[in-house]
């Protein structure tokens, strides 16, 4: 047995030593004019080796490893609240404790901690949004920056050319991106699987080609800027009001001008939003529609026999969902005061869909976790710059073989009867 | 125990005070550009540029005492992460940013640093719209893409006069914006395109937009955007026997052209900044740069130079490092700079054109055009 | 003959050329996929890494002072082969056998996850700029009157064309009379049952894959030497249409993935040759849309049968 270890120990440290040796040990020369290779400096041989060694060692001890890494405390965040009769009562204090938390919050900290914040609380919108098409209905999209992308360009180009203020947009672009989900999903939901995948993919980059491409309307790859931030009931948040007879925010209290304030009254739209969102999907997953999502993603041919009307349950999931990208866009543009179809590129739904498969799928603390944990640990990463991204990757491939159920599986809402 | 509580005691105290004191002594500047992705040699460039600025400052002494400092933040040429760049430089307390390199991160980022009050100086981004929207502290020392994209036409319409032109671009805001400049100037002289078309950034096989040239019996290829399409194009051209005449904007004068087309490249003609490095004048700064291993002969080393080169002059004329003062010393006094003199309208977009048409040659280097 | 005509035929020639590698990558996606029902997003990175390592040593020989064409470019593709095959076993082993059993989803992201790592271990290895060869085969034939329109056909385009022909004659051979093919096929029938009938299911998934990345390292070979350059982020850009053809083409299917191969390219130079070519993305997705339309399981694909 413990041969056997030293044999594969051995392999392993051999491939690793192969894979290594020609990409990193050989570099090719783009500096002169001819393409020549050199090898690598010693130090770069010094981190070859350590790795090699560093692969053998955990092979070789991988049973050892594994014991520690059993031992590991798994995140376990439903295990922390109170149980039972007690947390029903418990309830309402936590929420409202945790939403004064959240708007007292920005005040304390500074202003890129908040920007940060108001970055995750969008990629929450987005996931809570995925959740409900891949999560809970198990519909697979791949495409869904394009409903992200469709919200953000409604809410731009409504302002740009008929000056409609962020509060009238906000419910028209969830509403278009939600009819782009229903053009869309009606001929495709009957695809299965991996086949839908690939379609919504597609859909995905159709949707970014054309807006690259539309340029007397969409302003093409300069994409749009000036996009005009929102107002509080008609108060604008610039240091000068745009209008004639406009009033500004600073203004109207009396009080001198900052920049903070914008940026944390956009962080508290949207904690409202999200909010808002988390209200109205935790209603629907109780809702009859919601029992029937989760039903058809267990077993689609049992619902049938059922009679539940599979296509009228697809397209309401995968509808409500583009709305939700919607809302996330057209808050994202707001935020952002320029958008241009780089924004909108596959690896965003990758990420958005990496959100929601680390959260667990289906589970909505489980979903604002991922969100948090995907935003903030590129950010916390910075410092690492050029192996961030490969930090990232390591990480979603880790995290995958560690917790394959997400961080928080996903509980369905029930009640115990007592004995 | 209390001797060890004391110890520390005295070494937190020594610590704080030495890093207060290195606050006291240090600039900080920013230094806002891709680091990272397809594009960070242009990144690389920038950076070369700026931190030989920063040397040459602090080896004469420093500003009024104070050492610069440049710190660099990576964008990646992404517009997202140029705005949490830009709300992270606020953050650090910085005041003073020369970058960023692309437009689409420029144009963001600007809104952020005006609205902050910080003095941003693009060495790289040409888009005419950055400096559109009447911002106070936003300049360039690059010219407008439009002066680049006439200077293009002139030459086209007045030297080169071609039977059949064709203008193509890489369907991004840089490449697009220039080749429609391009065009509408030609159109107006009179010079008709007879195909206009996009190709997609990082695409590797042209031979279908090749054929297309070829049967359309173009003889003059005006392509705005970066030069590894342009390379491949050209490669690909030559291997179908197409024999067309190429022109592109600063974006393709690289030596990476000359490497990825080969024999292909030569005569291919090119608007780029006057190189500044080829200039006398410059010749210390040169041999400062190439003495560290860097390469001084990318379009953006010295424009970077003469940003640092402005802060420089603003903060000792004005006396203090008040951003808006800064900028108004810049807009009203013209400075001679590496990049020549410098001067500036209300808009904050240079005076004087920089912009010379090249031929480029395989071995990487180019010629002036008379 | 006309212009028209000839004009078509080189576009076709173009097309058939770019499909024909399509083919290769795609055959990747959609053998792995046809065993363990898994996008490999990760595939268009093997394909990406067997394009630097031939890069590498085509340098190296020439730098070495080797003059012989055909035994540089034998070495070349003998290494990348091996390496490619490395990197595709390893991705399998550490990324996606923990994983097996596990919802459709988890491999998914873990591949995601692998396609950035493996493209920025790149990037910090070799650096993210172009790198360039010179160009190696050259020439090639003509015909049609110069003065109408010349059609060229390069010598480079042949070997692609023959190469993939090869190469796919000899996978279609080894899959259907070797007994690892045998065993290949099993376990697309039914993972399962093929384990149950003692054949070594882990050895046989481990041979996809490196039979996938191969392949991938044969296109990656004949790509870098068509275009002559290669950077970090081609793999994402070939991953990505070949996936669209493997599907095209009716995913776990061999001949589906050559068919959707030549179909995507073909109809990629088509809307280039008689549209704005910016619009070829968008027809060539529009085309995937339509076709699974009306034949939910590509071309062909077997339909899937449901089980109760």
């Amino acid at each position: 047995m413990h041969n056997n270890k030293l044999q594969s120990a051995l392999f392993a440290a051999g491939i690793t030593l192969v894979l290594a040796c020609l990409m990193i040990g050989v570099k090719l020369d783009t500096e002169s004019t001819t393409l020549a290779v050199r090898g690598a400096t010693a130090e770069q041989w010094t981190w070859i080796g350590l790795g090699v060694t560093l692969v053998f060692l955990s092979q070789l001890f991988s049973n050892q490893i594994d014991t520690l890494f059993g031992k590991l405390p798994k995140p376990n965040v439903g295990g922390l609240l109170p149980k039972g009769q007690k947390m029903a009562t418990l309830k309402p204090w936590l929420i409202a404790a945790l939403l004064v938390g959240l708007v007292i919050w920005p005040f304390m900290v500074s202003r890129g901690s908040v920007d940060l914040a108001t970055l995750t609380l969008i990629y929450i919108m987005l996931g809570l949004g995925l959740n409900i098409v891949v999560g809970l209905a198990g519909l697979l999209d791949l495409g869904f920056v394009a409903f992200y992308a469709v919200g953000a360009y409604t809410y731009a180009l409504l302002s740009m050319y008929f000056g409609l203020s962020f509060w009238v947009c906000l419910p028209l672009s969830a509403g278009f991106a939600a009819l782009f989900g229903f053009v869309l999903g009606f001929p495709v939901l009957r695809l299965r699987g991996d086949y839908l995948a690939i379609v919504t993919l597609g859909f995905g980059e159709i949707i970014r080609i054309l807006l690259n491409n539309w340029t007397n309307v969409t302003n093409g790859p300069s994409g749009i800027s000036g996009i005009a931030k929102p107002s509080l009931f008609g108060l604008e948040f610039t240091r000068r009001a745009k209008e004639e007879g406009g009033q500004t925010f600073h203004d109207f209290f009396g009080i001198a001008y900052s920049s903070s304030y914008k940026i944390i009254f956009l962080y508290l739209i949207a904690v409202v939003l999200v909010c808002f969102l988390i209200y109205l999907i935790n209603r629907l997953m109780r809702m009859p529609i919601g029992r029937a999502w989760e039903a058809l993603r267990e077993d689609e041919i049992a619902c049938r026999s059922l009679g539940l009307n599979r296509t009228a349950i697809k397209l309401s999931a995968f509808t409500l969902g583009a709305s939700t990208a919607g809302f996330a866009g057209s808050f994202f543009a707001a935020r952002q005061g320029f958008i241009s179809p780089e924004s909108f590129i596959f690896i965003e739904s990758a990420i958005i869909l990496a959100i929601v498969v680390l959260g667990g799928m289906g589970s909505q603390i489980g979903v604002i976790l991922a969100a948090i944990v995907m935003t903030i640990l590129p950010e916390l990463a910075r410092e690492f710059s050029e192996y961030r991204m490969l930090m990232f990757g390591l990480l979603m491939v880790l995290m995958m073989r560690w917790r394959p159920e997400g961080l928080v599986p996903m509980k369905r809402p029930h009640l115990e009867l007592k004995q | 125990m209390k001797t060890i509580k004391t110890t520390l005691k005295a070494v937190a105290l020594a610590v704080m005070a030495t890093t207060s004191l290195a606050h006291a002594d240090t600039l900080k500047i920013g230094l806002a550009g891709p680091a990272t992705g397809p594009v960070a040699q242009y990144g690389d460039m920038q950076k070369i540029g700026v931190m030989a600025a920063i040397d040459d400052i602090n080896k004469a002494g420093g500003i009024n005492g104070m050492q610069l400092e440049g710190v660099i933040y990576d964008d990646a040429c992404d517009p997202k992460q140029a705005v949490a760049v830009a709300n992270k430089i606020v953050n650090d307390g910085i005041q003073h940013v020369v970058g960023h390199l692309c437009s689409s991160s420029t144009e963001p980022a600007s809104d952020i640093y005006e609205e902050e009050g910080i003095l941003m100086i693009t060495a790289a981004s040409t888009s005419p719209s950055i400096t559109e929207k009447g911002h106070q502290l936003i300049f360039r020392t690059i010219g407008l893409d439009s002066l680049q994209g006439t200077l293009a036409a002139e030459h086209i319409q007045n030297t080169v006069k071609p039977a059949r032109l064709a203008v193509i671009h890489d369907k991004q805001q840089y490449g697009e914006g220039l080749a429609t400049t391009v065009k509408n100037a030609l159109d107006k002289a009179g010079t008709k395109a007879v195909l206009f078309e996009g190709v997609t950034a990082g695409d590797k096989d042209f031979s279908a937009l090749i054929a297309k040239l070829k049967k359309a019996n173009v003889d003059f290829v005006y392509y705005g955007g970066y030069h590894p399409e342009l390379g491949l194009i050209l490669r690909q051209s030559r291997e179908k026997g197409f024999t067309a005449q190429f022109m592109g904007p600063e974006g393709v004068v690289n030596s990476d052209l000359a490497k990825i087309a080969g024999a292909a490249s030569e005569g291919v003609l090119a608007t780029a900044p006057k190189s500044f490095d080829q200039n006398p004048v410059n010749q210390a700064r040169v041999d400062g740069i190439k003495a560290k291993g860097e390469d001084p002969t990318g379009p953006f080393v010295f424009t970077a130079y003469a940003a640092v080169e402005l802060m420089k002059d603003a903060i000792v004329k004005t006396g203090g490092t008040d951003p808006e003062k800064m900028a108004e010393h810049i807009r009203a006094n013209p400075l001679e700079t590496a990049i020549g003199k410098v001067s500036y309208d209300q808009k904050g977009d240079l005076n004087e054109s920089t912009f010379q048409v090249y031929t480029l040659h395989q071995d990487g280097s180019k010629t002036a055009v008379k | 003959m006309t212009e028209t005509f000839l004009y078509l035929i080189q576009q076709l020639i173009n097309g058939l050329t770019i499909g024909s590698t399509y083919a290769l990558i795609a055959i990747g996606y959609t053998m792995v996929y046809g065993i363990i029902g898994m996008i490999n997003f990760a595939h268009g990175e093997i394909y990406m890494i067997g394009s630097y390592v031939t890069f590498i040593v085509i340098a190296g020989l020439l730098g070495m002072g080797m003059v012989s064409l055909p035994v540089i470019l034998l070495v070349a593709l003998i290494v990348a082969v091996v390496m490619a095959s490395t990197y595709g076993w390893t991705v399998e082993r550490v990324a996606y056998r923990p994983l097996r059993g596990s919802n459709r989803l988890i491999p998914l992201i873990s591949a995601i996850g692998m396609s950035i790592f493996l493209q920025n271990f790149v990037v910090l290895a070799q650096g993210s700029r172009d790198v360039a060869l010179p160009p190696q085969i050259t020439g090639g034939w003509t015909f049609g009157d110069p003065s109408v329109f010349e059609v060229s056909f390069s010598y480079m385009q042949a070997l692609i064309w023959f190469t993939t022909f090869a190469t796919m004659t000899a996978l279609t051979l080894f899959i259907s009379k070797s007994r690892m093919g045998r065993a290949c096929r099993a376990c697309s029938e039914d993972l399962g049952m093929t384990n149950l009938l003692g054949v070594d299911t882990n050895r046989t998934i481990a041979l996809t894959f490196i039979i996938g990345a191969a392949l991938a390292a044969v296109a990656g070979l004949l790509l870098g030497l068509y275009y002559g350059v290669v950077n970090p982020f081609v793999g994402f850009i070939a991953g990505l249409k070949a996936f669209t053809a493997a599907v095209l083409g009716g995913i776990g299917s061999i001949p589906g993935a050559v068919l959707g191969g030549l179909i995507l390219g073909v109809t990629e130079a088509l809307t280039s040759a008689y549209f704005p070519s910016e619009y070829k993305d968008v027809v060539s997705f529009g085309l995937l849309v339509l076709i699974l339309l009306f034949r939910p399981s590509g071309l062909l694909g077997k339909p899937e049968v449901e089980k109760v």
